[in-house]
């Protein structure tokens, strides 16, 4: 057991460093509460702008809000909302690349010509201009983010549904007289699983930086949910006088990031899968 | 798969690209270069010289209309009739002396003689009705200038003295004319021909002391002195203003020596204003209060409508703390909607309100908002007690001060929501009444308090419709229509005072600090002072140590 343990850490040693890492945060996000060490969103300005002190392990902000249990908190905002818009895309990318994939024809094209015009638009532009139409807000930016993502999980799904559409086995199955949904059930969608978890957790990075820039830009989180985008936007009017203020968010950003992405990596390395 | 043929011509295609892309670089970098060299060579020339920065463009420099224009640029190079100062006095600038007559409709100026326009045009009655002719053409669009509508005919006595005739009295006519925009005086050649300038001057000639020397729009502007000047001539010879958008950028710049100068409201960081000061190697200022910052309440809305509930609001926040620690102590906290320094308001008693936490929890119960167990939010009928309250997003000290109002009020059991609007979306809202509370600020000088409680009654500007279940608001907008119309000194004070008065006891609009400007300078800049009309250029006066 503990050798196979061992041999696994050594072949896989990226996939499992990042594994620990995004255990920790859905840790800390999970315990935020009891983690933290003040109320995130306590203003106390005869503490504002303070240096690290034990009460404050990272310092305090112009409000004088406490920046570690921001930070804490923060995680929860971002990934949460990252698994809820990488859930919701990749079930609505889902449906459709199948539809698009095994129907063929005409409901193929339609669906995909749409998805070349989303596509078509940098995603952050998009993002941006539907945002402008619906109005700043929380509930609008992961709409919006869903809306831009989806697309991505539906042409690699078609692309290998069509692919499998051909393989005999699907073809034994067909002949033998399953229905559609048990073709899908069996065959296809176990098959689609090992891209769906490579693009998944790069495309999990994706959503937490287009998050945190919508909310940096004061289009996505509204005050005062501690967000990380948010904290940084805050910072920079501090950025000669308390440059960490900026700094603490940033680092958290680029480690989930960078994290994700070098799953993802390592993940299509090991499956031989190609990216979008 | 792409076949041997198609590669090679993406390979081209590419290789095309690339070469394509170099050029164009090396093109722009090449500009750059010479603009720099331009610049500097510039700089070199004139060494007696001020520069600031200013985060927007200056905008067209014609006196006659709004944004984007820049008021203070507008001001260097065009001046009033009559001109606004410490503590609202108003004293002759263009004009020398006036008459009212006795029924305060007749308005007779005696201009200045010898005053010469830029270009050598010599400044008379005649150009006088001119500019008033061209404003009136456009009557519309000034017509939040009280006087503007009521202006029955304009009319040249002789050379030098100039009329005009109101079709009502209107006392606040002298103070408005000493506004910046749009009364004052373009030169007969900046006329366009078909002379109307509400779509565009010729040539920006003014009366003022500077003249517009070059102006690259979103880059710098560069203002000459006017050596014709009829005033005493400026110290220094140029101006420059330098277009910086982004605050840290500005700070930057002057602590490279870029700047000679920031100056303005909101225009650095308070912290980093206090930051730069501690270092002790610059002259730094702060300016009477030039304006208010508001709470306004909307008493349209249910549960604002309760006077309890806003003086429960008044009473559960600390106002003191907010804004010591939201201005950084650059701010004074507001018990008056006008503070002492304006005129018509020094007899108005503050409404001073302690931070009083239990006080505000007894008058939310006995008003029926009630905590129920286990909830941190009030409730009245199943009903919870959340507000919203809009902000300016791009003000950081309202968008500070709502943060901490937020936390102030969940302590008594008040849900706010804040939410951060751009400037045109508030002041929409703002008017068509679709707002819980808005943070806001008086006009400030030289404009208060006619105008401020002209607004306040008239409909369309979102505070007449804000305080319309006050018990006395009938009494209040004829004691409003009074004490324009009135030609009386002491009746208007009396009128204001008790306007005043009543308006804040009735706890819509709550005054929470005094907006005060700015200025930071380099050790070689001396004789700064801030203009009394919060609109004004700074520079009369200024000098530089070459």
């Amino acid at each position: 057991m503990i050798a196979s343990l061992s041999v696994l850490v050594k072949s896989q040693k990226v996939i499992v460093i990042c594994s620990l890492m995004l255990c920790t945060l859905l840790f800390i996000s999970a315990f935020a509460p009891w983690l933290a060490p003040n109320d995130p969103t306590l203003v106390n300005f005869a503490h504002k702008l303070q240096g690290p002190s034990l009460n404050y392990p990272l310092g305090t902000d112009h409000l004088g809000r406490c920046t570690f249990s921001r930070i804490l908190f923060g995680a929860r905002v971002s990934l949460g909302f990252a698994t809820l818009i990488f859930i919701s895309s990749l079930t609505i990318g889902l449906i459709i690349g199948l539809i698009a994939g095994y129907k063929g024809g005409w409901v193929d094209q339609l669906l995909m010509r749409f998805a070349d015009g989303v596509m078509a638009f940098p995603d952050l532009l998009l993002v941006l201009g539907l945002v402008g139409i619906w109005g700043a807000g929380l509930k609008q930016v992961v709409l919006a983010l869903i809306f831009v993502q989806w697309v991505y999980y539906a042409r690699v799904i078609r692309g290998v549904v069509l692919s499998l559409k051909e393989q005999n086995y699907i073809t034994a199955a067909k002949i033998s007289g399953s229905s559609q949904w048990k073709i899908m059930k069996k065959h296809i969608i176990p098959n689609v699983l090992p891209p769906l978890a490579v693009i998944g957790t790069l495309e999990m990075g994706w959503a937490i930086m287009h998050l945190s820039s919508m909310s940096f830009l004061g289009l996505g989180v509204q005050p005062p949910i501690p967000e990380w985008g948010a904290m940084i936007h805050e910072g920079k009017s501090y950025i000669r006088t308390d440059p960490l203020l900026m700094v603490y968010p940033g680092l958290m950003i680029m480690l989930v990031v960078v994290t994700f992405n070098l799953l993802g990596e390592s993940l299509s390395e090991r499956f031989g899968i190609k990216r979008r | 798969m792409l076949h041997t043929k198609n590669k090679k011509l993406v390979l081209l295609i590419s290789v095309m690209l690339l070469i394509l892309s170099t050029v164009l670089l090396g093109c722009t970098s090449e500009s750059v270069e010479q603009e720099e060299a331009d610049a500097s060579s510039e700089t070199s020339e004139s060494t007696n010289m001020i520069t600031f920065s200013w985060p927007r463009d200056i905008g067209e420099m014609n006196p006659h209309v709004y944004n984007p224009s820049q008021m203070f640029a507008q001001s260097m190079i065009y001046e009033p009739l009559v001109s606004y100062q410490d503590g609202g006095e108003l004293e002759p600038h263009l004009a020398e002396s006036w008459d009212i007559s006795e029924d305060g409709k007749e308005y007779v100026f005696n201009l200045r003689q010898g005053v010469k326009f830029s270009d050598g045009s010599s400044f008379n009655a005649g150009i006088v009705k001119k500019n008033f002719d061209t404003i009136l053409d456009n009557r519309e669009r000034h017509s939040w200038l009280g006087f503007v509508p009521l202006i029955d005919q304009t009319e040249v006595v002789d050379e030098y003295t100039f009329k005009f005739t109101l079709t009502e009295p209107y006392y606040p006519t002298i103070q408005e004319l000493a506004n910046v925009r749009p009364v004052r005086f373009l030169g007969e050649a900046g006329f366009p021909e078909n002379e109307d300038t509400s779509k565009g001057v010729e040539q920006p000639i003014g009366t003022g002391p500077w003249v517009l020397e070059e102006h690259k729009v979103d880059q710098y502007a560069t203002f000459k002195r006017n050596e014709n000047y009829w005033g005493e001539l400026p110290s220094v010879e140029r101006i420059k203003v330098n277009v910086i958008p982004d605050a840290e950028t500005r700070v930057l710049a002057f602590e490279k020596g870029e700047l000679d100068l920031i100056y303005g409201e909101g225009v650095i960081n308070i912290d980093a204003f206090n930051q730069l000061k501690s270092t002790g190697s610059y002259e730094s200022s702060i300016s009477e209060p030039v304006a208010t910052r508001i709470l306004v309440m909307n008493t349209n809305r249910e549960m604002l409508s309760d006077i309890q509930v806003r003086q429960a609001l008044h009473y559960g926040f600390n106002k003191e703390a907010i804004v010591e620690g939201g201005t950084s102590g650059l701010e004074e906290e507001a018990d008056r909607i006008l503070s002492t320094n304006f005129p018509y308001a020094s007899n108005v008693d503050a409404t001073t309100v302690d931070y009083d936490v239990n006080k505000a929890e007894q008058l939310l119960d006995d008003a029926g908002w009630k905590l129920p167990e286990g909830k941190d939010i009030r409730e009245k009928d199943g009903k919870p007690l959340e507000i919203e309250l809009m902000y300016n997003s791009a003000e950081s000290i309202q968008k500070t001060m709502a943060e901490a109002l937020q936390s102030e009020w969940a302590k008594i059991g008040v849900k706010l929501n804040i939410d951060g609007v751009e400037l045109p979306t508030q002041v929409e809202r703002f008017n068509k009444n679709e707002f819980d509370m808005n943070f806001y600020s008086t006009s400030g000088a030289p404009y208060d308090p006619h105008y401020f409680v002209n607004i306040v009654a008239t409909e369309g500007f979102g505070f007449v419709e804000a305080i319309s279940s006050y018990p006395n608001k009938d009494e209040l907008l004829s004691q409003i229509a009074a004490v324009q119309q009135s030609t009386d000194e002491n009746e208007r004070q009396e009128l204001y005072t008790s306007i005043l008065g009543s308006l804040q006891e009735q706890g819509a609009i709550v005054p929470i600090s005094y907006i005060k400007q700015i200025a930071i300078y380099q050790k070689g800049v001396s004789n700064f002072t801030f203009p009394a009309n919060r609109d004004e250029h700074p520079f009369t006066g200024i000098s530089i140590e070459e």
